[in-house]
């Protein structure tokens, strides 16, 4: 017969199947009014030939049975039936249902939340056509792996690699940006070639991109916005396309507006706005300043290993070249979707996957404990039925049915918690710009949510199912209506579920731990400095006002005159750094009258030019010499303030002050004297290229535009001083917008916003831990509790104190969550030491953490072990004895 | 009445589908067909032709179809299909065989 038919019947047989009943009915039924219609022709009595036709007939109700099983749908209806039965036994036992489902969709939520946020991360394509033909170039140095590119070695680049591909660069410029009406605004800026946007084949979608002859300095006053700006500061009209904005004090005009999708952080970051890259004669023939970021599409016929080979040449090309400025560095190219910003952060990533599946760990024991505790309570019933001729799969069959349900509606709620996570996270992790955990609720979330729960009823559901297996009928049945105390093994079971449910939260909250610890420790930095009474804020001086050193240095002057005179203000000053961030100007510096060691190997040194007042207002000790003042003018003789470190690290014992440095530069070497040595300071942040020695300079000797202001008040609270800090910058420059201009404290804790999300997943992760295995533990005591409450009566009436009771009773939880948690320890150790090197620029102090956690989650066992003990010493002896 | 005599567990289908072959029949004609042709003979449970009948409806080789009987009552009518027929022919050549195979290793008492 034809398949098709065939099925076609089937459906009919699935979907009318009250018709086809009917019918089978019908059809039965004459059959038997025939044959007693027979019997009685012949003789027999009406009833009687009823009865003998029906004997002869045999069970219908067994006959409509195998011919529902002939059209294949038996095992459905019995699935149905078995998913009815077990929705009916979750709905008598609200309570268990409940605790079951918000166990697992906390266990798989968490799990599900964290593969959804990482997955998106990492997998989501960037919004560039044909992505992998894309190439990211790197300079890498001793310091600097990644590092960025100088104009004229870009340039030389360029022309060098005709027939490899399309070359192009940006480099962020931040600007500020202003125009009549509005406070002016400092902008996460960028400049590009003209080609970028051509190049990564995503065009502006309003107006046009940039023109090569845009690239000249002077002609370049033109400018691409991101949508996010267009929307939220011109309203998304389209009428913006050949306005005139001010930006750096200059008109600029809008030319283009770039699509939504534009905005990915992970790689060009949240830009603001775009301007071309108009290189200056002087720029362009820079090999030192470390610039732009270069891209290249690969033409079609090249291979990445051509671009990778051609790449390692140009870089070995440079080094022999300009062995000044290159020696010790290497080009090397890699995939540009390889380079997202997500990528760097693959070990956290997989840290709190593994730490999810440890909640899920945790889940999943807990369920099965429950369960399992359920089919003891039941261990009669089955063994009735198994008494009465159940096969085993009968038995198993409701059982993994319910499992299945419960993992399903788990699954379910943790979808729903995903969603719940992603919002959270669009709130919680959106920096100043836009960035944040990004998030997509598709397939693959539901897949994993679902694949999530299968194994889940795998792993909980077949434990209790295998364990009433094995019960023995006999012995169940005999041991009467009490259910079953559990054998040796059980009890055993139960047990290892526990002491190993504690070994993973003791994990668990190793983890959240050190990485709470770390984050305070980061925010609460202070070494060198005092974020005290502190007010900082940056400014960015735009190059069309602020044209030369002098006018830059009349204006510093100018401010610091000022902000030193507001009322309550104590020191005022103006540096290139805070002490508080890494600082990214480093630098190399040979002791003069020393003999110079190789390029490239000279001693290395992060730089800040601080104003007279700098120490004073950060608060940073001199510990030698003198601080700047009024004395170190731009004519003066040049001068050095070195940190501690430096100075034992450049002379030894020896006194530095009044010993001279050259700086290494290709154009000018600067020689000066050193004047001062003062206390090092941290960063308060997690960058990683960190150059520990410090050497300061006079901001009137190298005047910079990137501003870093600090007013340390007294007698005010910083707060107070924040509004006339900002009229008078702004009567100073009504161009000049200040940025985060706050108590140094907030700055310092919103640097590290991205740390404190993880700290807050990590934390999130913790307490589900914690509370679950407290659930867990609670839950295996107290029934515990309510099993023996027999043999608590024989000792009460045997003389017993209620305290010995409830010893007993917390001790044996105690000593569950002390092994537990004395195992987990290895796992506690081993999560810190993970988290410590992938924070190299955290101090992750775990001793203290580890000491603290396993006092904390036994304090926790006390505690879910004493509510259920307390109630052991209510034990009435005498009715429970008499109901024995 | 003679001796009842079992089924041989198979041979139901072979039974049905012989009976069909001289033409449609519901379900009581086809159990007072085999009553008659084994003369009252075979001991069945008059029930379970109905699951085998449906069994062979699902693989095709009988079609049923709801008609009026003489008396005017609904009764569904069975008959054999071309696959039907094929299947019949296959069941007996097998049964044939057996059958000989049988005769030679028993011997007739």
């Amino acid at each position: 017969m034809n398949p098709l038919r065939r099925l076609a019947r089937r459906f009919r047989f699935l979907f009318r199947r009250d018709r086809v009943e009917t019918e089978m009915a019908e059809e039965m039924r004459f059959h038997l009014e025939q044959r007693a219609a027979d019997l009685a022709a012949e003789g027999l009595p009406d009833a009687e030939a009823r009865y003998a036709a029906q004997r002869r007939f045999g069970n219908a109700g067994v006959l409509r049975e195998r011919a529902r099983d002939t059209w294949g749908w038996g095992w459905l209806e019995r699935a149905l039936k078995d998913l009815r039965f077990a929705l009916r036994q979750l709905a008598g036992n609200p309570g268990f249902a409940v605790l079951a489902i918000v166990t697992l969709v906390l266990g798989i939520g968490a799990n599900t939340a964290m593969f959804g946020m990482i997955q998106t991360i990492l997998f989501k394509p960037l919004p560039y056509p044909a992505s992998d033909q894309l190439v990211r170039l790197y300079r890498a140095t001793p310091q600097n792996h990644n590092g960025h590119i100088a104009p004229a070695d870009f340039l030389d680049f360029q022309r060098a690699s005709t027939g490899l591909g399309e070359v192009a660069a940006y480099t962020p410029a931040n600007a500020s940006l202003s125009e009549p009406g509005h406070p002016a605004e400092m902008a996460y800026a960028g400049r590009i070639t003209a080609n970028l946007f051509a190049l990564l084949g995503l065009p502006p979608q309003l107006g046009r991109s940039f023109r090569p002859d845009e690239e000249t300095p002077g002609r370049d006053r033109v400018v691409i916005l991101s949508q996010r700006v267009w929307l939220k500061r011109y309203g998304g009209k389209p009428a913006i396309i050949g306005r005139t904005l001010r930006i750096d004090g200059e008109p600029h005009q809008v030319v283009g507006v770039m699509p939504a999708t534009f905005n990915d952080w992970r790689h060009l970051g949240m830009i603001d706005f775009f301007r071309p890259l108009a290189f200056t004669p002087e720029q362009a023939a820079d090999r030192r300043g470390p610039l732009l970021r270069v891209v290249l599409r690969r033409s079609p016929t090249r291979t990445l290993a051509d671009v990778a080979g051609f790449v390692t040449d140009f870089g070995s090309r440079l080094a022999k070249d300009f062995p000044e400025a290159n020696a010790a560095s290497s080009w090397r190219a890699e995939l540009l979707p390889n380079t997202i910003a997500g990528k760097s952060a693959w070990p956290m990533f997989n840290m709190m996957i593994a730490l999810s599946g440890l909640v899920l760990l945790i889940a999943c024991s807990n369920l099965a404990n429950l369960l399992l505790a359920r089919t003891m309570a039941r261990a009669r019933e089955f063994a009735v039925r198994g008494a009465l001729g159940a096969s085993r799969l009968q038995l198993l069959r409701p059982l993994v049915a319910e499992s299945l349900l419960l993992s399903l509606l788990g699954g379910a709620g943790a979808v729903l918690f995903s969603l719940w996570f992603r919002d959270y996270m669009a709130v919680r992790s959106v920096g100043e710009n836009g960035e944040g955990v990004m998030m997509e609720i598709g397939w693959p979330l539901f897949g994993w949510a679902f694949a999530a729960s299968l194994v889940t009823a795998v792993a909980f559901g077949l434990a209790p199912a295998l364990f009433a297996l094995r019960l023995d009928l006999n012995s169940t049945l005999k041991s009467g209506g009490r259910g079953v105390l559990g054998g040796r093994g059980h009890q055993r079971f139960r047990q290892a579920l526990i002491v190993g449910q504690f070994a993973v939260a003791m994990t668990l909250l190793a983890a959240a731990g050190v990485q709470i610890g770390g984050l305070q420790e980061l925010n609460n930095r202070r070494t060198g400095w005092s974020s005290e009474h502190l007010v900082t804020g940056t400014i960015l001086l735009p190059a069309a006002t602020y044209a030369d050193a002098d006018k830059i240095n009349a204006f510093q002057h100018l401010t610091l005159e000022q902000l030193t005179a507001l009322p309550g203000v104590a020191s005022a000053s103006i540096s290139s750094f805070t002490p508080f961030l890494t600082w990214p100007d480093t630098r190399r510096f040979v002791v003069e009258g020393r003999n110079r060691p190789e390029p490239g190997k000279e001693p290395a040194a992060s730089v800040n030019s601080v104003s007279p007042g700098y120490f004073d207002a950060y608060g940073t000790r001199v510990l030698a010499g003198r601080a700047f003042d009024a004395r170190d003018t731009a004519q003066a003789p040049k001068v050095f303030i070195v940190s501690e470190l430096t100075a034992r690290a450049l002379f030894g014992t020896a006194n530095p002050i009044g010993q001279r440095l050259t700086q290494v530069t290709d154009r000018n070497p600067r020689s000066g004297e050193i004047v001062g040595v003062v206390a090092d300071v941290e960063p308060a942040d997690t960058d990683l290229n960190l150059v520990p020695s410090q050497i300061y300079q006079p901001m009137a000797q190298e005047p910079r535009r990137m501003n870093e202001i600090a007013v340390r008040t007294t007698g005010v609270a910083p707060s107070v001083l924040v509004d006339s800090i900002r009229t008078t910058m702004a009567r100073l420059d009504p161009d000049l917008p200040v940025r985060r201009l706050q108590h140094a404290d907030l700055t310092v804790e919103r640097t590290n916003y991205q740390v404190a999300v993880g700290r807050d997943i990590f934390a999130g992760m913790a307490v589900l831990g914690l509370g679950l295995a407290a659930l867990g533990i609670y839950g295996v005591i107290a029934r515990t509790m309510a099993q023996r409450t027999g043999e608590f009566a024989i000792r009460l009436a045997l003389g017993a104190t209620l305290g010995n009771i409830t010893r007993l009773v917390l001790a044996s939880g105690v000593k569950l969550a002390l092994i537990g948690s004395i195992l987990g320890l290895l796992g506690g150790i081993g999560a810190c030491r993970l988290l410590a090197s992938m924070n190299p620029g955290m101090h992750m102090n775990s001793t203290a953490v580890l000491i603290g956690t396993m006092l904390l989650l036994i304090a926790v066992a006390l505690l879910a072990c004493w509510l259920p003990a307390r109630r052991a010493g209510k034990v009435d002896a005498m009715s429970v004895l008499r109901a024995e | 009445m003679a001796d009842k005599h079992e089924l041989l567990p198979g041979t139901l289908d072979l039974l049905v589908l012989r009976v069909l072959t001289r033409g449609e029949l519901h379900g009581w004609g086809i159990t007072n067909k085999l009553e008659q042709l084994s003369k009252s003979a075979l001991q069945v449970d008059e029930g379970s032709l109905y699951p085998s009948l449906y069994r062979m409806e699902d693989k095709g080789w009988i079609e049923a179809e709801w008609k009026l009987t003489e008396n005017n009552r609904r009764a569904k009518y069975y008959t054999l299909t071309r696959a039907g027929r094929k299947q019949l022919e296959t069941e007996e050549k097998l049964w044939n065989r057996t059958s000989a195979i049988m005769a030679m290793v028993v011997p007739a008492t």
